[in-house]
């Protein structure tokens, strides 16, 4: 056995580029068929054998999907009528306003925190509890709760309890980027005159900006794709996207791969481009903690 | 703002009357500060919890005229799901796929964050690879999924062709197989989760350490085995108990995909939870298997937090918590 240093180290590299490829292979290829499937004219979504590339490519899909171009072919009858369009816009104000709320009463809360301990260590575990309980034990309570409030159905409703979701999450992530401020320019500002509400506003915050927005795009994630308590809270007046996507399914019997594939392309390529641009936070906003660097 | 000036009355007196104004001053920015917490336990979390506890006691389905009129049935409800055995079968594949998937996202996490916790060529693009399946919406994946997997789907095509073998698996048909499908969609979905927190963990781990078991003639295994692993407790830690968690409480995929079927194959406990509330339209006892399952949940997740807090705490004392900002527990 004699294998030289550097031809071990070889063999190790190839052996390493090999493993990530196939799983990249296996991480990447669903997402490929989707992308794929949602370019398929109508006979090729469902075929045998299996057609790996659109052929030829179309945007049919997507016109009926997004823009309710009614084309209406073979078995396939149009259910589109522009609702997707509707349930993005309500995607967006839902999502972004409760995770604005979420991150900025968070970031409060997580100043409280980190300098006057309004929250001892025990209890900002505690807070996690919120998020690690099955939503489903909650949600009949929660869907009479708010038909006596009159808040079912209703985009107020939704942003009210993703904005309980998703607090400590806010809680936690905004308190790693304050911990890191150093807390001798508050005792300047303090020295200085300002006041308490001022320090915060004026000073810190400000100083964690761009984990701020690292914490917002993080928890838009998880508010954009959430599903059950929207498929709960939401009947007939609001839907969000995911739940869009699920009526098709339901109406048509799950055989408009195409259209389906489209509507989750739409869905996701928002998603993603958040989850890139903060990828390096993404540990963070996870590790509660518990990764020092 | 906080400074009350008061008439003069004596040097002392005044400068401890102003002691006590700021301290008063500071105890209430520290409320202002709590005061959207409380509101929204007091105002959301508490409500819903004493609805469910009401329903828990009183019988009522939607078709037994107002809820608030329902008849006390004491611990009935909670004998009816103790006595349920679908409700028993939900409890085991819960654990089993939440044990499961867990598991498997974990090894392949971990393998993962192994091979790249080191730069190298190509090191970003394969991050960006790695991580789009967390970032695709659960319900696409359940969609995806079933586009890819009917029997003479693609998946079944390729790995027909990969192994020269026809390979004709009913990934969504068959009542053994389903729920493995569901956990393994859950691996897919999530294993860059795992990947990411102990990729974080694998390059916070300090050089020194390593460094000297190098230096002192160690090898890559005894390494990664008596210097890597150790100091990589409380992120594996985290890595388990948060998929664990996360997973037992899994609804998207498994109803988009399932709605507990085919038979009660993928009956997870949200799944019959859901059954029973939106489609049997038992309130009531939906209400008492919440309870039990959330009181069983209330103890797994204090149990997580004790060990977390252990792994946490031996963290600060290692690292020495007062230089991340002065909040030393």
């Amino acid at each position: 056995m004699t294998m030289t240093k550097s031809r071990r180290r070889r063999i190790t590299t190839i052996a390493r580029y090999t493993i990530l490829s196939v799983w990249a292979v296996i991480a990447f290829f669903p997402i490929y068929w989707m992308v794929s499937t949602s370019f398929k004219p109508s006979t090729q979504w469902f075929s045998w054998p299996p057609i790996y590339f659109p052929d030829p490519p179309t945007l049919s899909n997507y016109m009926n999907v997004w823009l309710g171009a009614e084309e209406y072919d073979q078995a396939q009858y149009a259910i589109s009528s522009q609702k997707p369009l509707v349930s993005m816009w309500n995607s967006t104000v839902i999502a972004t306003t409760s995770t604005f709320l979420s991150v900025l009463f968070g970031s409060i809360l997580a100043y409280g925190v980190s300098r006057y301990r309004i929250l001892s260590e025990a209890r900002m575990f505690q807070l996690l509890m919120l998020r690690m309980i099955p939503p489903i034990v909650v949600v009949a309570p929660l869907s009479l709760y708010y038909s006596a409030l009159g808040l079912l159905d209703t985009r107020t409703g939704l942003i009210l309890v993703y904005f309980l979701t998703t607090l400590p999450y806010a809680v936690w992530m905004t308190k790693s980027f304050i911990d890191e401020v150093p807390r001798e320019i508050e005792q300047a500002a303090e020295i200085l005159g300002a006041s308490r509400w001022r320090i915060v506003f004026e000073i810190v915050l400000p100083l964690i900006r761009s984990g701020l927005v690292a914490t917002f795009l993080f928890i838009l994630i998880l508010t954009w794709s959430e599903y059950l308590l929207a498929l709960i809270i939401t009947k007939t007046q609001v839907s969000t996207l995911p739940i869009e996507l699920s009526k098709y399914q339901g109406s048509t019997e799950g055989r408009v791969y195409g259209r389906q594939a489209a509507l989750a392309v739409g869905i996701t390529v928002p998603l993603m481009i958040v989850g890139l641009i903060i990828r390096k936070h993404l540990a963070r906003g996870f590790s509660f903690g518990m990764v020092r660097r | 703002m906080t400074a009350v000036t008061l008439p003069t009355t004596g040097g002392s007196a005044r400068i401890s009357a102003r002691i006590a104004s700021r301290q008063r001053a500071i105890r209430r920015f520290k409320l202002a500060l709590m005061t959207p917490l409380i509101v929204l336990f007091l105002g959301v979390l508490t409500p819903v919890l004493l609805l469910q506890l009401y329903f828990s006691f009183h019988e009522w389905t939607v078709y037994l005229g107002s809820w608030w009129d329902a008849e006390y049935v004491g611990f009935d409800m909670f004998a009816s799901v103790f006595t349920d055995p679908r409700f028993g079968w939900a409890i085991v594949r819960s654990l089993a796929f939440a044990t499961g998937s867990t598991i498997g996202c974990f090894l392949f996490g971990f393998l993962l964050a192994y091979l790249m916790y080191r730069p190298f060529r190509g090191h970003a693009i394969y991050y960006v690879i790695f991580i789009l399946p967390m970032l695709t919406v659960p319900v696409v994946v359940a969609y995806t999924a079933e586009m890819l997997l009917y029997r003479n789907g693609p998946i079944n095509d390729l790995i027909s062709a990969l192994t020269g073998v026809n390979f004709q698996v009913s990934w969504l048909t068959n009542p053994h197989l389903a729920l493995a499908t569901v956990a393994l969609l859950e691996i897919w979905n999530w294993t860059p989760f795992s990947f990411i927190i102990l990729l974080a963990g694998l390059a916070a781990i300090p050089k020194e350490p390593v460094e000297a078991a190098e230096i002192l003639g160690a090898s890559k295994w005894q390494v990664f085995w008596h210097v890597q692993l150790p100091l990589l407790r409380p992120v594996i830690l985290l890595a388990l108990i948060l998929r664990f968690l996360e997973a037992m409480a899994e609804f998207p995929k498994t109803w988009a995909l399932f709605q507990g079927g085919p038979g009660t194959a993928t009956e997870t406990l949200p799944i019959y939870i859901f059954i029973t509330t939106w489609q049997y339209f038992q309130i009531s006892k939906g209400a008492a298997m919440s309870y039990v399952v959330m009181v069983m949940m209330v103890g797994i997740v204090l149990l997580a937090i004790h060990m977390l807090r252990r792994e946490k705490r031996s963290l600060d004392a290692m690292y020495g918590s007062a230089a991340a900002g002065g909040n030393a527990q």
